[in-house]
């Protein structure tokens, strides 16, 4: 961040400082993206909370009123938006655990650099370009105990239920959560491969020397370094999974009963499928507050830790 | 595993007979190599799967059991053509996907090269800010933004996905660039600008071409969101306006489609992605790296 060279102008044509004109021509290029922004993402946002405390439907927008906190009130003591609470959870720091040990797994397999391994990175990540939708499909038919690849053979031979792995309430959301493992491991892989290869050689080199066995080098060494270098990433990778919706709604529709319903899925059915915008931004609204705790958690832990590594 | 892998890094062994060293390296490559086509094959086939069963007449694909033999067939893709406007439903992906692809560069582009150069201390936070827009729930924006284009009159249109998928979109071109103009050496701009080159031309002339493979990226992830985007899509446009995901979807639903038609269909929607993928591999890889670091 250093100083610009300040060219001192003297036609009068630039009366204005060049610093003020330098400040003002870069103010300019970013107010468009800032506008349209705050139109069109944060002004619906601000418009949904204020939604929340209406009891608006689509269906009867004559009828709407100001009700306060009921549509909260009411979200607290329906069953479903508790379930949906657990489930999304559960699919969030599950997915995203797994995710982060298959993914560590195989960029530790990836990670000398050659072209066999840089050709089969490149096929991994087909997985990630897939139409969400179509893995749900994918996934639909190949586990359906009828006619799929993998599900006729794991109900013939007593692994998953009658209905399949999708159809029990017992494993749906356990195999949601491994479809998304499947679509999001490759990318987990690649981020942490990029982590590894930005590792300082000469520490490695001198652990190594210092007769640290691979399994203590790995965990003195490798992770601690690699840790700091891909919290963000796997933040991220964790909202996205908190608000996964294609997946689930193709595959299961959030069933059976609500064996795989999330706040994201309930709330779009709620909203768009039965039009009640007030309840529905209730809880779109406190999916937003749950995102904001984690941003605010992971602003808390990542500024001391960059201090500490300088 | 992780004795293998922390020799992979490339770290020097010393010590031991180095002959034997050498056979135990290839051996402990060749073993890496076996699992990890292995695990390739774990990611590729449900796709090729799903793909393949276009090639099947429907008796083979509800075979019980399922059979890996089947007599290949054209008519599923013919039946794709019957039931569906195809060049109608790619033009309107097409369309969508350009549009918010254009718009968001046009927008994300200069804001990120804005925040990069800016000396004020609050353009990190800026940046900040863009990045929590990506992060917001989807469904929060989606219902009064739904509301708000049934008002303009604009729902149904290309135009209400184009600018909610822009929304989004611009806001992970400005991240993404903030970071590539960061990356990218300041000192060339300052001598044009000492020249007497002006701000605007410095960015046209020098500012950007240096970030080439960061707007290369960047498109490529605005044309992969808005394609593969049902959500907004599903809600926002009409039977005339669909773009192919929303096809395939309510093509799931009905009885006449066979999942035979669905595999044909999916090679549409999923192929155009996969191989822009594999062609700017380099600039894709070096974007996903980049853009959540």
């Amino acid at each position: 961040m250093t100083d610009l060279a300040l060219p001192i102008s003297r036609s009068p044509r630039n009366a204005m400082p060049y610093r003020t004109r330098r400040r003002l021509f870069l103010l300019l290029m970013v107010a468009p993206a800032i506008v349209y922004v705050v139109l069109i993402a944060l002004w619906p946002l601000a418009q949904g909370i204020v939604y929340s405390f209406f009891d608006y439907s689509l269906l009867r927008p004559a009828s709407t009123s100001y009700v306060g906190l009921d549509n909260y009130r009411a979200l607290f003591s329906d069953t479903t938006v508790r379930t949906a609470l657990v489930n999304t959870f559960l699919f969030t720091f599950g997915a995203v655990a797994l995710e982060f040990l298959f993914g560590l797994g195989l960029a530790l397999l990836l990670w000398r650099d050659d072209r066999f391994n840089r050709i089969c990175l490149s096929l991994l990540l087909i997985p990630v370009t897939v139409t969400p939708l179509v893995v749900g499909l994918i996934f639909k038919a190949m586990l359906s105990p009828d006619y799929g690849a993998i599900g006729y053979f794991a109900a013939e031979w007593g692994l998953s239920g009658e209905h399949g792995f999708l159809g029990e309430t017992s494993s749906a959301l356990m195999t949601i959560i491994m479809i998304d493992v499947w679509e999001w491991t490759p990318l987990m892989a690649l981020i942490l491969l990029a982590g590894l290869k930005s590792l300082p050689t000469d520490i490695l080199e001198a652990a190594q020397v210092d007769g640290a066995r691979p399994l203590q080098r790995f965990r003195i060494v490798v992770l601690p370094l690699l840790l700091p270098s891909t919290f963000l990433a796997l933040v991220l990778r964790m909202m996205d999974a908190f608000r996964v919706f294609d997946i689930i709604f193709v595959s299961t529709g959030g069933g059976p009963g609500d064996a795989t319903d999330t706040l994201m899925i309930y709330s779009v059915k709620q909203g768009l499928q039965f039009f009640n915008v007030g309840f529905a931004s209730a809880i779109a609204s406190v999916m937003t507050i749950l995102i904001g705790i984690m941003a605010v958690i992971f602003i808390l832990v990542v500024k001391p830790a960059e201090a500490r590594n300088g | 595993m992780a004795r293998a892998i922390v020799r992979g890094g490339g770290v020097p062994s010393g010590s031991a007979g180095k002959q034997g060293m050498r056979r135990a390296e290839a051996r402990s490559i060749l073993y890496r190599r076996v699992a990890v086509i292995v695990i390739l094959a774990v990611f590729l086939l449900p796709l090729l799967w799903l793909l393949s069963t276009a090639y099947k007449p429907t008796r083979d694909i509800f075979a019980t059991p399922p059979t890996l033999l089947f007599s290949p067939t054209w008519s599923n893709f013919t039946s794709v053509f019957r039931y569906f406007d195809l060049p109608e439903l790619l033009w309107s992906s097409i369309v969508i996907s350009l549009g918010s692809t254009v718009l968001s560069l046009l927008l994300g582009v200069p804001a990120g090269y804005a925040l990069a150069r800016a000396k004020f201390r609050g353009a990190v936070g800026v940046a900040y800010f863009f990045l929590a827009i990506r992060t917001v729930p989807p469904v929060a924006t989606l219902i009064p933004f739904y509301i708000l284009m049934r008002d303009i009159g604009l729902l149904g249109t290309w135009w209400a996905v184009i600018l909610i998928n822009t929304s989004l979109n611009c806001a992970f071109v400005v991240w993404m660039m903030y970071a590539y103009f960061r990356s990218s050496p300041i000192s060339i701009e300052e001598a044009a600008l000492t020249d007497g080159c002006n701000d605007w031309r410095t960015f046209l002339t020098v500012a950007l071409p240096a970030v080439v493979p960061g707007i290369i990226a960047s498109a490529i992830f605005c044309v992969m969101f808005s394609w593969n985007d049902f959500l907004f899509a599903m809600f926002l446009t009409r039977a005339e306006t669909k773009p192919i995901s929303v096809a395939l979807l309510s093509a799931y639903g009905t009885k006449d489609i066979s999942w035979g038609t669905l595999g044909a269909l999916a090679h549409f929607s999923t192929l155009p992605i996969i191989l822009m993928m594999l062609f700017l591999n380099r600039y894709f890889v070096q974007g996903l790296t980049k853009g959540v670091n």
